[in-house]
């Protein structure tokens, strides 16, 4: 039993917590963390900005207290920007978070290099059923998900949640346009949709029909794997980009043409410089391609579009098929070097359970099992396009840890959109030094 | 290292308690015996600082430039040496060549500008009135004080393609044409230009105070008997006052220049080397290497090769400065 | 006479405009500071904010963690310029008074240490801390920018000793006092603005410092000022009007020492002013 002394000091700190304005996250005075973690057990935790919501970690962290009574969970909410530098820095000390989460692009650095824990014989512990063969039956996980967590054959993190991107648009504008989503089924058709709304809103400064940053790579992926292109391919062991290829070639094109039917995005920044959300918060969005907890972030943004954003299926350049999307989602990992293993592990498979998972169902997200996805769409109507979108093709970046290396710093797929649509180089220039650069980052001995 | 032994046997006693008496007592003796160390005692935290907290680390970034050691390593506690294997794969990279050469023009730039412009406005000072250069002051000072974090993001405000400030001048005044909305960043020249032009202004009031303290102290009676002379500002300028500062002129020219070779934040701040790596100088070459691209062998091989690039510049610096250490 | 007169209208009006080059940007930072969201989005600036409001600076103040930022930055800042202060001028008294040898060793190897470029010592450093247990920790802040202070201030001080006659000392030392009794009787008080002085760059340094406070701290509560400015522009997306409040604040300290001490500088600068 806990003794009394970490009882009072757990109670304490509780108490404190309490009185603590209602943050996500305690904060223990400069340097007085670690001395913390020796005597009540302190959990850190680090999730990323829109995965979980605030009041479904919390209600899970209250849950988990009582069921670890003393301990104590120190909640932090991570920016995606350079999360990676920031994650090499943190796993690297010599007292990591207990839990992160990791973008599935990302987990397979971090699991090649040893900085995280090994879970493979708790894979049926943790809901992910008796195989690590995704195309098996026994494997109960979201095959991307699953995949992206396995490296060398080992099991190094946990499938949190999927998600890929939408059409989020704002009906009272569609209504006002006289537009209906139902009949926008192609790639022609969304930019006269776009034009249309361009026209219907001229006297709004700042107006985009569609609005798209020059630099939303996520999307550039699915439109370059929806006209047949690739990334990147993996000759022999050697990576090569492939993004030189007439059909990627293709799909750039389209992005960039998606781009001058008015957008007033940023040519040289990306989805979240300035927050799109906040865009078409404010009305000076008629439709934007993000992912579903934006809806929520517009929200908070701007109250008075509760309810006025819908979603409909990024539409395919054939007329009739929705688009490839990039399959996106996170994984959860304990840091080899946690100094809280076992009651990470607990937290975990809390988080990965079905009664979290259903919240995180309800919050917009697709969850980490089969299972619980072919249901959760019953529900939820934004939820069902979402899946339906990616069951109708989806792709992941290749499964690499120096794909992490391509994604942070500069990002070659970045650079090279700013390049075309400020003009300062041809289509075909720009992806053949952006393929040089990802063959560099990718070719690195392992 | 140069250590002269100095002949001079004068090292006055640091402490020397003349306590009137005669026959010293046996812990006196005992520490007048030790009298020689004590001019060492009081460099003694500086020297250990010195050599353990900077003098290691130096060590490990010439260590480290011969391993492999990436993120596994770095976890793991591992070392595995491969030679120069690091400095071979940089020196081949066209792209490292391409960062040097940019790295160079762009010190040269930011030094030619700041010590011209200084020396301008040390020379405008001196003509001012007290009020008038008092105002001046002012000005510098606020460039001068304001944090570098600070400034960097001043000017992507100021230079913002929608709402800046500086595109609604530059179109109103219609002299370079219309500005509405021109994206400052997405060239690697003009991205360049406003970095240099944020690290010329606050490097301007250093060089401009420095001048002027030398400046004062160049006698008036020069510049009068060349004025009755018949002599110009220019041909006084070139004549009287830089032959006299031209230690001062060197100094503060060395001074920049290994500043600037080395400045990281303002660069990385502004837009982290891009556009597509067009504003990557060598120290963000390393850092990019090291942190992003968890090649940690590379960056330190890469901060190995800016040092002695900055050795070119330091060395005639620090034998000046040395022998300014004589008188 | 002429001549004369329109020679006076040109160079002080050379040096209004150059005032205003260098003041400009830090007006329009605490103008943009003070001016209501609606002002900062029109495509019309407008210079002179009014009415103003405070609106921007509660949401710099009130972002999460402020507190914790403001504070991280006073106590590193201001225990790395006393230690440096401390150990330079222990070392910067011996080397400007006394003869030993190294005494020129010692220097060079200052001197060496000031043209380190710090941010390639990243990695060593973060190594060094890692095998100290000093990660995420205060403590290891005010180790890396006292390291980085040191070298300018020995060599800052030792300029200032240097320039302060040795004969007030050895005057004091004949009237029967000790050295020591005579540094801090004697060279202690004289050196006070040089304190001041060299105190700038250790200031500067630590308060400005971004990378290493970044990389070597890892807790959001333990994070400095530098950090939680850049966070501005990540995070926030463009909030102009909270960013350059949080500028405005970071700025000021600084600039309110500055102003302070150099007044002497500037002292010394208007002092020329009266030309014999």
């Amino acid at each position: 039993m806990i003794g009394k002394r970490a009882l009072a000091f757990a109670s304490v700190v509780m108490l404190s917590l309490a009185a603590c304005s209602g943050g996500s996250s305690a904060s223990p005075s400069g340097s007085s963390g670690a001395s913390q973690s020796a005597q009540g057990k302190v959990l850190t935790v680090w999730l990323m900005n829109g995965s979980a919501p605030t009041t479904l970690v919390t209600d899970l962290n209250t849950e988990f207290r009582k069921s670890h009574p003393g301990a104590v969970v120190h909640y932090q909410v991570q920016q995606w920007d350079g999360i990676v530098d920031k994650l090499v820095g943190a796993l690297s000390s010599d007292d990591p978070p207990d839990v992160i989460e990791m973008g599935n692009t990302q987990t397979a650095k971090f699991a090649q290099s040893g900085a995280l824990q090994d879970l493979t014989d708790k894979r049926a512990d943790l809901g992910g059923g008796t195989s690590a063969d995704s195309s098996s039956a026994d494997e109960t996980w979201l095959g991307g998900l699953n995949d992206s967590s396995i490296w060398d054959g080992k099991l190094f993190a946990v499938p949190f949640y999927a998600g890929n991107r939408v059409m989020i648009y704002n009906k009272d504008q569609f209504a006002k346009a006289g537009l209906d989503p139902a009949t926008i089924t192609s790639k022609d058709k969304l930019i006269a949709a776009a034009k249309k709304l361009q026209t219907t809103y001229s006297s709004v400064a700042d107006y985009s029909g569609l609005y798209i940053p020059g630099q939303n790579w996520y999307a550039l992926m699915g439109f370059i794997w929806d006209e047949g292109g690739a990334i990147a391919t993996n000759d022999g062991g050697t990576w090569k980009g492939a993004l030189e290829t007439p059909e990627a070639q293709a799909g750039i094109q389209d992005y960039v043409d998606y781009y001058k039917a008015g957008s007033t995005g940023p040519k040289d920044n990306d989805e979240q410089h300035p927050e799109q959300a906040t865009v078409i918060a404010n009305g000076k969005a008629g439709m934007m391609i993000g992912n579903l907890w934006e809806i929520g972030t517009a929200e908070t943004r701007n109250p008075a579009i509760i309810g006025k954003l819908g979603v409909f299926p990024i539409p395919s350049h054939t007329d009739g098929k929705t688009a490839t999307v990039f399959l996106g989602g996170s994984n959860l990992g304990i840091p080899a070097g946690s100094k809280n293993q076992s009651l990470a592990y607990d937290w975990v498979k809390l988080m990965a359970g079905e009664k979290y998972q259903q919240l995180m169902i309800a919050a917009g997200n697709v969850p980490n099992s089969k299972s619980l996805s072919t249901s959760a769409t019953a529900d939820n109507a934004n939820l069902k396009v979402e899946a339906e979108a990616a069951a109708n093709g989806s792709k992941v970046t290749p499964q690499d840890p120096r794909w992490a290396s391509v994604e942070s710093g500069a990002n070659p797929l970045k650079d090279m959109m700013t390049k075309i649509l400020t003009g300062q180089a041809s289509v075909a220039d720009a992806a053949k030094a952006a393929d040089d650069e990802i063959a560099s980052r990718m070719n690195t001995p392992l | 290292m140069i250590a002269e032994t100095d002949t001079k046997v004068g090292s006055e006693p640091i402490v020397g308690r003349r306590n009137g008496q005669g026959a010293p007592s046996p812990l006196r003796a005992a520490v007048s015996r030790l009298r020689w160390a004590l001019p060492y005692l009081p460099i003694l935290p500086a020297l250990i600082a010195l050599l353990v907290m900077l003098g290691y680390p130096v060590l490990l970034v010439i260590l480290i430039s011969f391993q492999k050691f990436g993120f596994a390593e770095l976890i793991q506690h591992k070392t595995t040496y491969i030679g120069i294997t690091n400095y071979i794969q940089i020196l081949r990279d066209p792209f490292f060549l391409a960062v040097v050469v940019r790295t160079v023009l762009f010190t040269l730039s930011v030094v030619g500008l700041t010590v011209v412009l200084g020396t301008l406005v040390a020379l405008l000072m001196d003509r001012l009135g007290g009020r008038m250069r008092l105002l001046l002051s002012i000005g510098m000072i606020l460039a001068w004080a304001t944090p570098i974090v600070a400034s960097t993001v001043i000017f992507q405000w100021l230079f913002d393609s929608k709402l800046g400030v500086i595109n609604w001048l530059l179109t109103r005044i219609g002299l370079f044409g219309d500005f509405t909305n021109y994206s400052w960043f997405t060239t690697g020249f003009s991205t360049f230009a406003i970095i240099t032009l944020l690290i010329v202004w606050q490097a301007i009031p250093f060089v401009a105070f420095s001048l002027y303290a030398g400046i004062l102290s160049i006698p008036r009676e020069l510049y009068e008997t060349a004025r009755v002379d018949g002599a110009d500002e220019w041909t006084m300028f070139r004549h009287i006052t830089l032959p006299i500062l031209a230690p001062l002129f060197m100094i503060l020219v060395f001074l920049s220049a290994i500043w600037d070779f080395k400045v990281f934040t303002q660069v990385y701040a502004m837009r982290q080397g891009g556009p597509a790596g067009q504003t990557v100088t060598l120290s963000l070459y390393a850092y990019i290497q090291g942190i992003s691209q968890s090649q940690f062998g590379r960056a330190a091989a890469a901060s190995v090769i800016m040092v002695l690039l900055l050795l070119i510049v330091l060395v005639p610096y620090i034998r000046r400065l040395l022998r300014t250490l004589e008188t | 006479m002429r001549a004369r007169i329109a020679r006076r209208v040109a160079v002080n009006l050379a040096a209004l405009v150059a005032f205003v080059l260098f003041a400009f940007p830090v007006y329009w930072m605490m103008s943009t500071a003070f001016k209501q969201g609606s002002d900062i989005q029109s495509y019309t600036p407008k210079f002179i904010p009014w009415p103003p409001t405070l609106e921007n600076f509660v949401t710099a103040v009130t972002r999460e963690n402020f507190g914790d930022y403001a504070r991280n930055s006073l106590v590193v800042t201001l225990t790395t310029v006393a230690l440096a202060l401390v150990v330079g001028l222990l070392a910067a008294y011996a080397v400007a008074r006394a003869r030993f040898r190294g005494r020129k060793g010692f220097l060079l190897l200052v001197v060496i240490a000031q043209m380190a470029p710090f941010e390639a010592l990243l990695i060593p450093m973060f190594l060094v801390l890692r095998g100290l247990h000093l990660l995420n920790q205060l403590p290891a802040l005010v180790i890396t920018y006292f390291i980085f202070t040191l070298p300018f201030t020995i060599w800052s001080l030792r300029g200032f000793i240097a320039g302060i006659p040795v004969e007030l000392e050895e005057a004091a030392m004949v009237d029967g006092a000790s050295r020591a009794q005579a540094f801090f009787k004697v060279v202690l008080p004289l050196l006070g603005p040089g304190l001041v002085a060299t105190s700038i760059f250790g200031f500067i340094t630590a308060w400005n410092e971004f990378l290493f406070a970044y990389t070597v701290m890892r807790d959001n509560a333990n994070y400095t000022l530098p950090v939680w400015l850049v966070s501005f522009q990540t995070a926030f997306g463009t909030d102009w009007g909270g960013t350059m409040a949080a500028s405005t604040l970071f700025t000021l300290p600084v600039l309110i020492f500055f102003l302070i001490i150099q007044n002497r500088m500037v002292g010394g600068v208007t002092a020329g002013a009266v030309k014999g």
